[in-house]
């Protein structure tokens, strides 16, 4: 692995929970890699597969998606009908290996910073290991 | 996870065996005209040859003598059944009663597409036929008259002919009863109205047959009472057909499993698609034909997409080279993502496209392994609800990130 990698990591925040749980993180001082672009989104479900293919084909190496706790979401069902739209395209992505593990589905309430703070740490570790991602480095994509 | 129960004890046992006197087809066209006389139906939806061509389209026949040239089994698809049915009742339901004679794709299709409020099914007999699958259309307009004998040859071996499409080759789904009654653990709980659920009033049994009778199986209340009109007995054990079916479906099911491991092998990894998908010409015409593909301004062909000419060569200059026109694999993989859960391996995409990409083949695989974790299969029940239209809260975890809180045993 390249040591001066640094990896594109899109992050599609819900405003209500993940987004305030980054801010927490933010104003905590806790040790935030900084990898992700932060897009914030009115709920988790303002995400569909286009938005997130779309990133991956001009330059993400890696997509989070993050939103409230099941049960939590502010639209009430918003994350349920995500989760089974992100679970269709991770099979996808499995199914013809075009490393799903690439893409991330996280709940993370507004009061969980230092979840915020692990899980984006994390995710942009396991993103370096896997280096730069074919889809946009390939020219004929 | 359990997979898709089969409710064996539900298949139809009993049914009404027909003998054939001289060509199947005539046999079941002659049933039909039959049913238009006792009026079952006012009207019925079927191929017909087209006069003095080759070419077969879906006719609206309401005229007895007209059904001569009807072909329930054509060699080949060329207008998805869904389709016709899409333009017949799109702008409502149907006030007279119509019987629609397609193969099981082209069934599983128009229930998905009445899940997707795009097909009024209301009056509508929907008649299956056990399919022997359909020949690729290139195949057959190169040489229709070669093409007429070779499908006969595969309506008699069922199976062992491999003149048909690729996705027919490998189909699993050719006879519709079986599956009927399958019981999902996946859904939430949905009305078990059993005089609704089956999809088909009426199946049209082939296999088992030998080619000197055909099965008339009714599936539902209904298709008993069309039987009835038609004053034929249905009584008569379904024995041959079952056994026929279980032996061809063990087949298939073995000659799927082995030719979706190599097609995987083949397109598997970012490079090895990009190559299949490297002669597409960006025609869409997959989209175009595709029965599920169920929007009026696909999002692939509007304007959403493109971008600024400067955003292009800041994106050339990262890349270092930029590809044009731009989005076949955002096409292929959006494509899918939207419609894969109802794909029903019908194999008209492929048949559609210029440059004899697998397409089909591709989705098939997609669907066969998406569905299965959602423990879908499309156009079965019309009461099911579209696996994206609906969710349970407790379900998925696994493509959750972990909470910290939960047990090892919960994250599994
Ligand atoms: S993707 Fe192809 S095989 Fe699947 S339903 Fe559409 S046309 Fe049929
Ligand atoms: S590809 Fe998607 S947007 Fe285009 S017609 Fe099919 S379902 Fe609709
Ligand atoms: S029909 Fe074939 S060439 Fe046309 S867009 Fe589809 S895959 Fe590409
Ligand atoms: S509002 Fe946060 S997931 Fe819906």
């Amino acid at each position: 692995m390249k040591q001066d990698f640094k990896p594109n990591i899109v992050g599609f925040l819900c405003n209500w929970c993940s987004y305030a749980g980054a801010d927490l993180a933010g104003s905590s001082k806790l040790e935030i890699k900084p990898y992700l672009s932060v897009i914030r989104v009115m709920c988790s479900s303002r995400v569909n597969s286009n938005l997130v293919l779309n990133a991956f084909l001009w330059g993400a190496d890696g997509v989070l998606i993050a939103g409230c706790h099941p049960g939590d979401c502010h639209y009430e069902k918003g994350n349920y009908y995500v989760r089974r739209r992100f679970a269709l395209l991770k099979k996808i992505l499995e199914t013809l290996d075009l490393e799903p593990d690439r893409l991330q589905l996280s709940w993370i309430s507004a009061s969980e910073g230092k979840r915020y703070a692990e899980v984006v740490n994390k995710f942009a570790e396991d993103i370096t290991r896997l280096g730069p991602s074919a889809f946009h480095t390939n020219p004929n994509i | 996870m359990t997979a898709t129960q089969i409710d064996s004890n539900k298949m139809p046992t009993k049914g009404a065996i027909i003998p054939a006197e001289e060509e199947i087809n005539k046999t079941i066209v002659d049933i039909f005209k039959k049913s238009l006389e006792k009026k079952c139906f006012d009207a019925i939806l079927i191929p017909v040859r087209v006069p003095e061509t080759e070419a077969y389209a879906w006719v609206l026949l309401k005229d007895q003598s007209l059904l001569d040239e009807a072909n329930p089994l054509p060699p080949i698809i060329s207008v998805q059944g869904a389709k016709a049915l899409r333009s017949l009742t799109k702008r409502g339901k149907m006030t007279q009663n119509i019987a629609a004679i397609l193969r099981p794709c082209e069934i599983r299709a128009a229930v998905e597409l009445s899940k997707l409020k795009q097909i009024h099914l209301d009056n509508i007999s929907l008649i299956s036929i056990d399919c022997p699958g359909a020949m690729p259309l290139s195949d057959y307009l190169a040489d229709p008259e070669k093409s007429k004998k070779i499908y006969k040859n595969v309506l008699e071996k069922w199976g062992e002919d491999d003149s048909v499409r690729p996705v027919c080759h490998i189909c699993n789904r050719f006879s519709l009863p079986s599956l009927l009654h399958r019981k999902s653990v996946k859904i939430s709980p949905v009305e078990q109205d059993e005089a609704k659920m089956p999809s088909i009033d009426l199946h049209i049994g082939l296999l088992g047959g030998n080619q000197e009778k055909i099965f008339l199986i009714p599936v539902n209340p209904k298709g008993r009472e069309i039987l009835e009109k038609l004053e034929l007995k249905s009584d008569d054990s379904l024995d041959l057909w079952q056994t026929k079916v279980s032996e061809v479906q063990e087949k298939k099911e073995k000659i799927r499993k082995e030719f979706n491991l190599e097609l995987k092998e083949k397109i598997e990894g970012q490079k090895k698609l990009t190559a299949v998908f490297d002669e597409c010409i960006n025609c869409h015409n997959c989209m175009r034909v595709c029965p599920i593909c169920y929007c009026q301004q696909c999002f692939f062909d509007s304007d959403s997409l493109t971008l600024s000419p400067e955003t292009y060569i800041s994106r050339a200059e990262k890349k270092g080279a930029l590809r044009f026109p731009l989005d076949t694999m955002l096409f292929h993989l959006g494509r899918m993502s939207h419609m894969v859960l109802s794909c029903v391996s019908c194999g008209v995409c492929e048949d559609a496209c210029p440059m004899s990409i697998p397409v089909a083949q591709i989705f098939s695989l997609v669907a066969d392994q998406t569905q299965k974790s959602f423990d879908y299969t499309p156009g079965i029940n019309k009461e099911e609800p579209l696996p994206l239209q609906d969710f349970l809260e407790d379900e998925f975890h696994e493509v959750e990130t972990p909470s910290e809180a939960m047990t090892p045993e919960e994250v599994n």
